[in-house]
């Protein structure tokens, strides 16, 4: 692997990582956050857009040890010395799930509704989906 | 081009990715690596026996990769939690995969166009 400071210096691209699904269900939410401070740590552009059942991950009180698991939630609150600082969430996923926007675990989450999410989505070169 | 997978190899998602990326190189499209990642690093065990009506997936990437040289990076640490090892005694890794890490994924996705998942 080569070094963070040997990544070439073309044109940088702005990186998004969606998260689509809940946090316990699968890996999904855990492998979208290490991939997401990989990206940070190689100081590239990342920004994480949460909508559906992925707004979970951003809820506050969750005990995953209660199932068994690795309570990654609260690695969430490392984003911030990857500078990763765009952390957006759709208004309506957060609605229709009866939360609110004081549950959140971090505090910089950017609500959007779903034009501004769709839109924001759309200033990125690059997606992964989890 | 660059991709990434992360899917299994009997999903219909990772025959899709493979008949893509054999149409890009046929094309003479340059493509960078291919990087697996989640449950898609099933793709790289050695002893995945297929049906053999099936599709079989983990034959192909075998064929792209000697036809073409084309690099097949394998997250590590998905790896280890899939139940892959390059250990000495339990190594079940095909050899034409790569052992990386996440950070080949941003080599990736730096130095290509487009970076596509399936």
């Amino acid at each position: 692997m080569t070094p963070a400071n040997e990544v070439d210096n073309q044109a940088q691209k702005l990186v998004a990582i969606l998260n689509s699904t809940a946090p316990f269900s699968s890996t999904n939410g855990k492998d979208a956050l290490d991939l997401a401070l990989i990206f940070g740590s190689y100081e590239q552009v990342t920004s994480l857009f949460f909508q559906g059942d992925g707004v979970w991950q951003l809820i506050n009180n969750q005990d995953a040890t209660l199932i068994q698991s690795k309570d990654y939630l609260k690695t969430f609150a490392a984003l911030a010395f990857y500078d990763i600082e765009n952390i957006y969430l759709c208004q309506q996923s957060l609605n229709e799930r009866g939360l609110t926007d004081s549950q959140f675990t971090i505090g910089n989450v950017i609500v959007l509704n779903k034009l501004e999410f769709s839109e924001k989505l759309h200033q990125h070169n690059v997606l992964f989906r989890f | 081009m660059a991709f990434i997978i992360t899917t299994p190899p009997n999903s219909n998602l990772t025959a899709t990715a493979l008949n893509y990326i054999e149409l890009a190189l046929e094309q003479g499209v340059s493509v960078l690596g291919v990087f697996f990642y989640q449950t898609g690093v099933l793709n790289a065990n050695e002893y995945i026996a297929l049906a053999s009506d099936e599709f079989q997936t983990t034959q192909q990437w075998q064929l792209l990769h000697q036809k073409y040289q084309l690099p097949l990076h394998l997250c590590y640490t998905a790896a280890e939690k899939n139940g892959l090892s390059e250990e000495k005694n339990t190594n079940n890794i095909a050899s034409h995969f790569t052992v990386s890490g996440l950070g080949e994924l941003v080599e990736l996705t730096s130095a290509a166009d487009r970076v596509v998942q399936l």
